[in-house]
């Protein structure tokens, strides 16, 4: 147990090491000068002393003068300490501050989806693979809800109920007539923006989830355990609870697995219905170039999913007797 | 299982909302990243309260101006002019008005200005002028706004002082110019309508660095509307009820104005549609379908529904080959399906440009002589010929023609990616060009890369259109012809297109005042001749000023009738051309 | 586990199997559109067709024209072949490799499998759409090939655990030993005793990959980060967002491209499934 955890623990950290150094190596090999592109929006001094002296200046801010491996160690200094630097597209704006305003949307977003998705999805495809009958009928729309792309469905939720229905908006976060505050109003209005993206993420995950769980519940059906039970005279009711509980678990590692899909899964809805969330920021800091922004945007993606991946982990190994009793390692 | 899931699931979702409500109420009271000094700058006398709902009946949604979120007010940055339009015009104020309908400078600031001689300018304040801290605004903060430029090289309109010797608080109210031997008048006057006054008891303790990259949170102007609060995709601003305006000009009807930021154009167009939008600046496709059915109102009720606001011209990278080629750049000239850009990537929502690249409102500066005997027009066949007699034939076979050394041309056309207009007008250009023999092939990068390579001059072709309405050719000519070369050209001649003649005669130009019209002409003829004759840029359509409006609760929109200034915009740099002057003039429907 | 019947058992099965069968046909229905259809186009999907802009579908415009009066017919058909090509070349991409990092991994054992195995959590962890994205900004001019290369050179880390792991469970089995008993050669046990036990497990991984490709590509070609100088479903797709179909109700124009992505991967997924019950006689049983 000890061992499974220390070693758990080891390659999260190895993974976050490098994850960090892919993060500040990829956006400095972006073609193209960010200070010089910064220095358009920020002045248009024809002057070329000026432009120099400016460009020297930023040069020096932003800490782009120093030789590379000086940068790099920087940067881990900065990053323990929690400044992320200042982003040259949003200029002066600190990148922490940028990120706090668009982490929220992202959390309401992608958790509600997340969790509810999981639920009723596995409830869903426990609930097909009770008979043929119900498989032949439920299944197929799993697997169409799954293969939907995302965007897709955004498009069609936006269109048909946004605009020919007219009965949900389809832009912003909230309405363009109020003023954040802890109304019923204000509230309700954050739900109405809400509904419609929380949705497409949610039934194309719905759908992944049942058809998962539906594979599952049959193995395990036909697993041995449950034809001993059977022989026993044991109520199919009863079968199928022990049946449910083995197959939670693949399916708690397996949404581990999909956390990155589901990321990506969460941009384009953002694209879609303009909500202003972290992977919209990150789609604009990279037509931007904003080297700052574009490692704080991936930096909090990937922290994030691996604190998500670490807390599966944990609620497995709760869940999972198997686990507790000492085997460690992979499992196969 | 299920309780604690149901439990968790309600917690994570109140605590997202209660989050989204929170955090945004801070913006109004963060510090600033690079110093505290602009908090000084935050001191108002009168506290407005943020309503949390907008009555409908008090505010405007506007468009198409921010394309991010708000980053700094400071009035002498662009990037204040991206996306927090208003910063000037609204808060920041200037001497002069311009109307780029009748091309004439009205005193804004000031109540008149006269040429005492030849180097010197008088400009003489109104009276009872106040900033909205209550502190009046004087003939000192002219001068000391003005000499700003003097100290600081880093301000856009510093290269002024190398004409202008001092400037000058004479009264409370009287300014005094005194220009060199050998001034630029043409950029002076032009400078007269966009130089931003600031208060000089505000700013004259800020460091070089506030006041040339500073935030400037909670701006102090003088102007008709006031900064109310913003979050990440809206600025919100309030009238002003002390603007010396009030009485002069009228009192701007709206009370709010909500500038909405929308990530694309579609979305503005949805809620066009719907009247949750009253002013959309945004370019909507399918606009004049739009309009002829009534559910839009534009500025012209038929093509080219807008006006217009600049010209889009191609620049050609003549230091590649065989852009060096005068005779290979006309008969591109030739080649370009223009027709089709203005009536199928446009819809017919802008006008093919002249050959000058003037605006239609400075027409009088165009020689049609030269025009008529220089100019260019789509006709393939033309094209052809003009590249034969060049010595380009297609020795391969493949279609597109070689260099006259047989060497084989492959060329490329840029315009940064998610700006679909221009990535339809390219594509055209590209077909087109290949219809007449020349490999061009376009392509659409990322905005950052795009502009790294326009400034840095690796492109080989791509459209720029920052020329925009101005009071004298001037500014169009010292963009396209922009000197001395150097390694980064960051405000035009993108081409590098080195030729000390044409930038003698538009030097020239700079130095004729503006009452001398006959002279600006002949200025203007040389330049237009020498210009065609090279084609080392080529002026193709005006992009439109796109302006489309809701009638559902304001209403009396400028429209081609309108006496003017008015201009339906919210575009930074154009409050001062006749867009306050629309806010004027609005009415709520029903009223 | 998966157990090798003799082929005739497999073939009979097959064709038994509905979800099988219904999915082979829609692939193949779409990939007979992908290879006829261009040819019956009679428009390129670039040709400013219709004067008028878009219209409605018609006898004249099967799927009607967009905005710039377009035919989405011939823009459908060619994006197809490009779908296509991006599933197949991406999706076989990230097959192989992951096939062959599993594969080493679970038969070798050991220190290599302990790296192999770290390399492949990291992998898995950092979230694919974002590295795409960066890479994908980097490049200027973007082709469909290049695509397919990122594509595949991310999607590897899954298949790479799934074949560790059936690589372990083979090659522990009686008939591995009895083969190294009899002196037979390491490539040989490969080749003969190994891999043909891992065919169907490939094919049904082939099949998901597939499927995920076509996915990816879309969305990267959605966000405008797709190949640049072609067409495929995905740029279809936000060209009729950008150009704004939604408010103008030009159904035609973003409807049939994510339809038609919707039942070629929800066929893929079909087939997979009963792939899976043809493979294990256990699934069969329900």
């Amino acid at each position: 147990m000890k061992r499974y955890f220390l070693r758990k623990i080891l390659i999260y950290l190895l993974t976050f090491f490098l994850a960090v150094t892919i993060d500040w190596l990829i956006p400095r090999f972006m073609p193209g000068d960010p200070i010089r592109n910064m220095l358009t929006r920020v002045s248009v001094s024809s002057n070329a002393t000026a432009i120099q002296m400016m460009y020297d200046y930023y040069s020096h801010l932003f800490g782009l003068d120093l030789p590379v491996w000086q940068q790099y160690f920087n940067f881990w200094k900065s990053l323990l300490q929690g400044d992320l630097g200042i982003s040259t597209y949003l200029f002066p704006t600190p990148v922490t501050k940028v990120l706090a305003r668009a982490v929220p949307y992202d959390v309401f977003l992608l958790v509600p989806s997340i969790l509810l998705s999981w639920y009723a999805g596995n409830k869903f495809g426990a609930f097909a693979a009770r008979s043929k009958k119900l498989d032949n009928t439920l299944s197929p729309l799993g697997y169409i809800l799954n293969a939907t792309p995302y965007m897709w469905l955004g498009i069609l939720l936006a269109w048909f109920f946004g605009i020919v229905l007219g009965i949900f908006p389809i832009a912003g976060a909230y309405s363009f007539s109020l003023q954040p505050n802890l109304s019923l109003k204000f509230i309700g209005s954050v739900l109405h923006h809400w509904f419609l993206p929380f949705a497409s993420i949610f039934l194309v995950e719905f759908g992944g989830q049942a058809i998962g769980m539906r594979n599952m519940i049959i193995y395990e059906l036909e697993a041995d355990y449950s034809h001993y039970l059977g022989t026993l005279g044991a109520p199919k009711k009863l079968i199928r609870k022990y049946a449910f509980r083995n197959a939670i678990l693949p399916q708690i590692t397996g949404l581990a697995l999909k956390l990155g899909v589901i990321v990506a899964g969460a941009l384009v809805t953002e694209v879609v219905f303009s909500y202003p969330g972290i992977g919209y920021l990150l789609l604009a800091a990279i037509q931007n170039q904003d080297y700052f922004l574009i490692q704080g945007c991936f930096l909090f993606i990937i922290i994030g999913v691996l604190i998500a991946n670490f807390t599966i982990d944990i609620i497995y190994i709760l869940i999972d007797p198997r686990t507790r009793m000492g085997m460690t390692g992979e499992t196969a | 299982m299920r309780k604690n899931a149901l439990f968790l699931l309600s917690v994570l979702i109140i605590a997202g909302v209660v989050l989204a409500a929170c955090q945004p109420a801070a913006e109004t009271t963060s510090e600033p990243a690079i110093s505290d000094d602009a908090s000084m700058a935050s001191e108002t006398t009168a506290e407005e309260t943020v309503p949390t709902e907008f009555p409908r009946n008090e505010t405007i949604y506007v468009s198409g101006a921010a394309w991010g979120p708000a980053s700094t007010w400071n009035p002498f940055q662009p990037g204040s002019l991206a996306n927090t339009t208003g910063t000037i015009g609204f808060v920041y104020e200037f001497l002069y008005a311009f109307d780029p309908q009748t091309g004439e400078l009205t005193p804004w600031l000031a109540e008149s200005g006269t040429w005492a001689d030849d180097t010197t300018f008088d400009v003489t304040l109104r009276s009872g002028l106040t900033w909205t801290d209550g502190e009046p605004l004087t003939a000192e903060d002219v001068a000391f706004t003005f000499e700003l430029g003097k100290q600081y090289a880093a301000l856009w309109f510093s290269p002024m002082w190398e004409y202008v010797e001092s400037v000058t608080a004479l009264s409370d109210t009287e300014v005094e110019f005194k220009l060199s031997s050998d001034p630029l008048y043409q950029e002076f006057e032009n400078n007269l309508y966009n130089v931003p006054i600031v208060p000089k008891h505000l700013w004259e303790n800020m460091s070089e660095e506030d006041i040339t990259v500073g935030v400037n949170e909670n701006p102090i102007g003088s102007g008709a509307y006031k900064y109310l609060t913003n979050s990440e995709d809206r600025n919100i601003w309030v009238r002003s009820e002390e603007w010396w305006g009030n009485d002069v000009f009228g009192v701007p009807a709206p009370k709010y104005i909500v500038d909405i930021r929308t990530s694309s154009n579609n979305v503005a167009l949805g809620m066009v549609l719907k009247g949750e939008i009253d002013l959309s600046n945004n370019f909507l496709p399918g606009v004049a379908e739009m309009a002829d059915k009534g559910y839009v109102k534009t500025y012209y009720a038929e093509a080219p529904y807008m006006l217009s606001a600049n010209t889009a011209v191609l620049f050609l990278n003549t230091t590649l080959k065989p852009l060096d080629d005068a005779a290979f750049r006309r008969a591109l000239a030739f080649a370009i399906d223009v027709p089709s850009i203005v009536n199928v990537a446009y819809a017919q929502l802008v006008k093919a440009a002249s050959p000058s690249g003037l605006l239609p409102v400075l027409d009088k500066y165009v020689d049609q002589d030269v025009m008529a005997e220089l100019g260019y027009y789509f006709d393939t066949a033309q094209a052809k010929q003009m590249l034969a007699d060049a010595g380009y034939v297609d020795i391969d076979g493949d279609g597109f023609v070689e260099t006259p050394d047989g060497e084989k041309i492959e060329l490329q056309v840029t315009c940064p990616s998610g700006w679909t207009d221009w990535m339809a007008a390219i594509d055209i250009i590209a077909s087109s060009a290949q219809a007449a023999g020349i490999n061009l092939k376009s392509a659409y990068p990322d905005y950052g890369a795009w502009n790294t390579e326009l400034q840095g001059g690796t492109f080989n072709m791509t459209l720029n259109n920052w020329a925009s309405m101005s009071n004298t050719p001037w500014t169009l000519y010292n963009l396209l012809f922009r000197h001395p070369i150097q390694d980064q050209m960051q405000s035009g001649n993108f081409g590098r297109y080195d030729n000390p003649e044409i930038f003698n005669l538009v030097d020239a130009l700079a130095r004729i005042p503006m009452s001398d019209e006959e002279g600006m002409k002949e200025a203007c003829s040389a330049i237009q001749t020498a210009m065609l004759t090279d084609m080392p840029m080529i002026p193709l359509w005006y992009n439109g000023l796109w302006a489309q409006y809701s009638t559902s609760t304001w209403t009396n929109w400028p429209d081609e009738n309108s006496a003017s200034p008015t201009l339906p915009t919210t575009w930074s740099g154009y409050w001062q051309l006749g867009g306050l002057q629309t806010l004027i003039n609005l009415e709520l429907v029903g009223e | 586990m998966k157990v090798l019947k003799n082929k005739n058992e497999i073939l009979f099965f097959a064709f038994r199997n509905w979800k099988l069968q219904i999915g082979v046909l829609i692939i193949l229905l779409f990939i007979f559109i992908a290879l006829i259809g261009p040819s019956l186009a009679e428009f390129e999907p670039f040709q400013y067709a219709n004067a008028l802009g878009p219209v409605p579908p018609s006898s004249e415009f099967w799927l009607g024209t967009t905005f710039f009066g377009q035919d989405v017919f011939s823009q459908f058909v060619h994006g197809l072949r490009a779908t296509f090509t991006v599933g197949i070349i991406g999706g076989g991409i990230g097959t192989l490799l992951g096939l062959i990092i599993g594969f080493i991994a679970g038969y070798k054992g050991g220190v290599i499998d302990e790296i192999l195995n770290a390399l492949t959590n990291i992998v898995l962890v950092i979230p694919t759409m974002a590295v795409l994205l960066i890479i994908a900004a980097y490049l200027q001019v973007r082709t469909v090939f290049i695509e397919c290369i990122f594509i595949g050179l991310t999607s590897w880390p899954w298949t790479a655990r799934a074949i560790r792991a059936q690589t372990f469970s083979l090659r522990t089995r009686d008939f591995v030993d009895l083969a190294k008993l009899t002196g037979v050669k390491s490539l040989r046990i490969i080749f003969s005793e190994i891999a043909p036990n891992m065919m169907s497990y490939l094919l049904l991984i082939f099949i998901l990959q597939f499927g995920g490709a076509i996915l990816t590509a879309a969305t990267l070609d959605f966000i405008g980060l797709g190949p640049t100088n072609a067409i495929s479903l995905g740029l279809m797709m936000q060209y009729s967002v950008l150009w704004g179909a939604l408010q103008f109700g030009m159904w035609w124009w973003f409807v049939p491209p994510g339809l038609a992505i919707t039942i070629i991967v929800g066929a893929l997924y079909s087939m997979n499934v009963g792939l899976d019950e043809v493979f294990n006689p256990k699934l069969r049983g329900m």
